[in-house]
């Protein structure tokens, strides 16, 4: 999965799950303000990013995102050492 | 015969709830993917009208069979505490059927996916084979 194909599909799973405009999830953006998380939310995103993604994110790998861009790149990673 | 893990009397060991407020009689199966519990229906019980048992029992049933299998887990460890569990968020609630008094309800936890201390379950109560209530659950572990 190349980074255009991650974005696509995080874009689309995220803004129907947390209905944000698809619009509104820019690279540079804050992902926590931008989907409006709680801390209850991250379970759910941990479910999604399972089904969608193929692997479960821990509580550390969440500290290192700030911004989508953050988060395209966190899976990348993952994904490279699937 | 159904071999129980907990037993009536001794519940109440593992869930913070007491009388009137049980909802919960035995815990059946406890593991690390779910639970189950068996809970009959009496006539005294509070949450009765019209002789029909209200959802929001239900729902109370299937939170309090995850206090008593949470406990339950938490109770095999060794120097462990008990942990308190909190309803976090309650959604994909669908009711199916009624639940009249003196039924047997068996309600039935899927543990979807955990991230901390806050575990996303499926709970499903269940009274001679028909679905009564479904729903899914945030759990919070203090």
């Amino acid at each position: 999965m190349d980074r255009l194909e991650i974005i696509t599909i995080t874009k689309k799973f995220l803004s129907e799950e947390f209905e944000v405009d698809i619009n509104s999830i820019m690279d540079h953006e804050n992902l926590r303000e931008t989907l409006d998380l709680d801390s209850l939310d991250y379970v759910d995103l941990v479910v999604l990013i399972e089904e969608n993604l193929g692997f479960k994110p821990t509580a550390d790998d969440f500290k290192t995102v700030e911004t989508f861009d953050d988060f395209y790149n966190l899976v990348e990673q993952k994904l490279m050492n699937v | 015969m159904i071999i129980m893990l907990v037993e009536k009397t001794n519940i109440k060991t593992y869930i913070p709830q007491r009388e009137p407020f049980v909802m919960i009689d035995s815990l059946i199966e406890a593991n690390e993917i779910g639970f189950s519990s068996s809970f009959f229906i009496n006539n005294d019980n509070i949450f009765i009208e019209n002789n029909i048992l209200s959802e929001a029992a239900i729902i109370e049933n299937i939170a309090q069979t995850c206090a008593a299998g949470f406990g339950y887990l938490s109770s095999l460890e060794v120097e462990s505490e008990p942990r308190l569990g909190f309803i976090g968020a309650i959604t994909k609630l669908e009711v199916f059927n009624e639940l009249k008094t003196n039924a047997m309800i068996e309600t039935h936890v899927s543990i979807i996916n955990t991230f901390e201390n806050i575990h996303l379950i499926e709970g499903i109560a269940r009274s001679l084979n028909i679905d009564i209530l479904k729903c899914q659950m945030k759990i919070v572990l203090s």
